[in-house]
């Protein structure tokens, strides 16, 4: 009696298959008209990092120790940094990463000490050349405030 | 003379009838076209066609033009006459098929009665279109898709007939009017259920839809027997695909649906095309759902399905029923 059997579930499992399409029918939409509407990115997305401006320097806090560079285990960052005079601290001139090699593992945002780092919600990151994935945070920061 | 006034009405009906296929064909085409890209929009949970007029009611025009403008590639040492007929082959007796499908009471070009036997005798040139197309384009997946499409064709032909012939056994009549005048209180989907299933499935194997879609197999024979065919050779190939499906949805609803007939004898003062059209549309759109739910079934379950499970359910369809028949 298997032979029935097989019809009447396979049968069946076919009703059950159409079921599923039918409701996914009348869902609303997930996608938008992608150029002209976006969709809110959660605060949880990874994009390359960015530096956090603190409101109360109005800038970032980055001291150029280096911690992130070293602790990075693609390599991918350099910063340079000057000391304005002989006992400040030093402040970041130039903070490039190279995000095209980036494996977005997050320990230079963990082990910032000053918490200048964060992820931004960058996702549209397409580029003409391999060299449009090396960004400059600082003059990245400095571009998008004038 | 009587005779000359009856070949006027005759030569008269038959060139309007030609002229209102053509148009309705094309239409038909682009509305399903578009109405396919939709339904696959929306069972994904997403859009489908948006961009050109308003959700994309134009996006099949754009696209018909589109492929008017591609350039007609010969590959070489393709048998160029074969290659050159097979699209056109193929477009024939969809064309033929309309002659005879009842759209109304009075809305039959030719009420032959021949009608059902004329349809599946000219749909099966389109199996030949596709294997001459397979074979002509000098192309080792083109052939092979072909074949595979002759041996489908071939399989899910019977089972196809068994089933409508249950049907004609219980009117006793091929002609469509009668077919359809037949089920003014009662459709026969309600008296042949197990008919009805099968017609559907095996009208759905004869398009080439999926799950049933081995000709074209994308992912396994690049694109099957329309490989090598571009522009608007191949915009053919597509054009009868969905007049096809257009056909046997026709079909299935007036031989199973009641045709032009309201439910249970009420009509609610629709005319009979609206009712006959409602229900062939509501037909196509269950066989894209089909396409967007079920994936594509192997070929040796193809066969199996058809020769194991099919063809023997049929055929005891087809005894029980003559058997009631003669007992009733």
């Amino acid at each position: 009696m298997g032979y029935w059997k097989d019809i009447v579930l396979g049968g069946w499992s076919l009703i059950e298959g159409m079921k599923v399409t039918g409701r996914a029918l009348f869902k609303p939409v997930v996608t938008v008209q992608y150029p002209r509407k976006r969709l809110e990115m959660s605060p949880a997305y990874r994009g390359h990092i960015e530096f956090k401006i603190f409101p109360e320097t109005g800038t970032h806090g980055c001291i150029a120790c280096g911690t992130c560079q070293r602790v990075c285990p693609s390599n991918v960052i350099k910063v340079q940094g000057v000391k304005a005079h002989a006992r400040s601290g030093k402040i970041a001139t130039h903070y490039v990463i190279d995000f095209t090699r980036c494996s977005l593992c997050g320990l230079c945002v963990e082990s910032c000490p000053t918490q200048t780092l964060k992820f931004s919600t960058e996702f549209e990151l397409a580029g003409d050349s391999r060299w449009d994935g090396v960004v400059d945070l600082v003059l990245r920061m400095e571009e998008s405030r004038s | 003379m009587e005779a000359t006034a009856t070949s006027g009405a005759f030569w008269l009906r038959l060139i309007v009838g030609l002229v209102i296929v053509l148009a309705f064909s094309q239409l038909n085409a682009l509305f399903l076209v578009w109405l396919e890209r939709k339904v696959a929009g929306h069972i994904q949970v997403r859009l489908g066609p948006m961009e050109v007029g308003p959700h994309g009611l134009l996006q099949t025009i754009v696209d018909g033009i589109k492929l008017v403008g591609k350039e007609l590639i010969t590959p070489s040492r393709a048998d160029r006459k074969l290659y050159a007929l097979a699209p056109v082959l193929v477009f024939m007796p969809v064309l033929v098929a309309f002659l005879v499908l009842p759209f109304g009471p009075n809305l039959i070009i030719r009420d032959m009665n021949v009608g059902l036997l004329l349809i599946f005798a000219f749909s099966t040139f389109s199996v030949l279109a596709i294997l001459v197309g397979g074979w002509a384009s000098n192309n080792k997946y083109a052939l092979l898709g072909a074949i595979r499409s002759v041996a489908q064709a071939v399989a899910y032909e019977i089972p196809l007939l068994l089933s409508v012939m249950s049907v004609v056994l219980m009117v006793n009549s091929f002609r469509f009017s009668e077919l359809v005048m037949a089920q003014q209180r009662i459709w026969f989907v309600f008296l042949q259920p197990v008919a009805a299933i099968i017609y559907f499935i095996c009208a759905t194997a004869e398009t080439n839809r999926a799950p049933f879609d081995i000709p074209e197999a994308e992912s396994e024979l690049v694109a099957g027997f329309h490989t090598e065919y571009s522009g608007m050779r191949f915009g053919l190939f597509f054009l009868a695909e969905y007049t096809n499906m257009f056909i046997v949805c026709a079909v299935a609803t007036s031989l199973f649906l009641g045709g032009w007939h309201g439910p249970f004898g009420f009509s609610f003062k629709i005319p009979g095309v609206v009712w006959f059209l409602a229900k062939t549309y509501v037909l196509l759109f269950v066989l894209m759902w089909f396409r967007w739910t079920f994936p594509r079934v192997r070929f040796d379950q193809l066969m199996n399905f058809s020769w194991k499970v099919l063809i023997p359910l049929s055929m005891l369809n087809l005894v029980i029923t003559a058997l009631v028949l003669k007992i009733v």
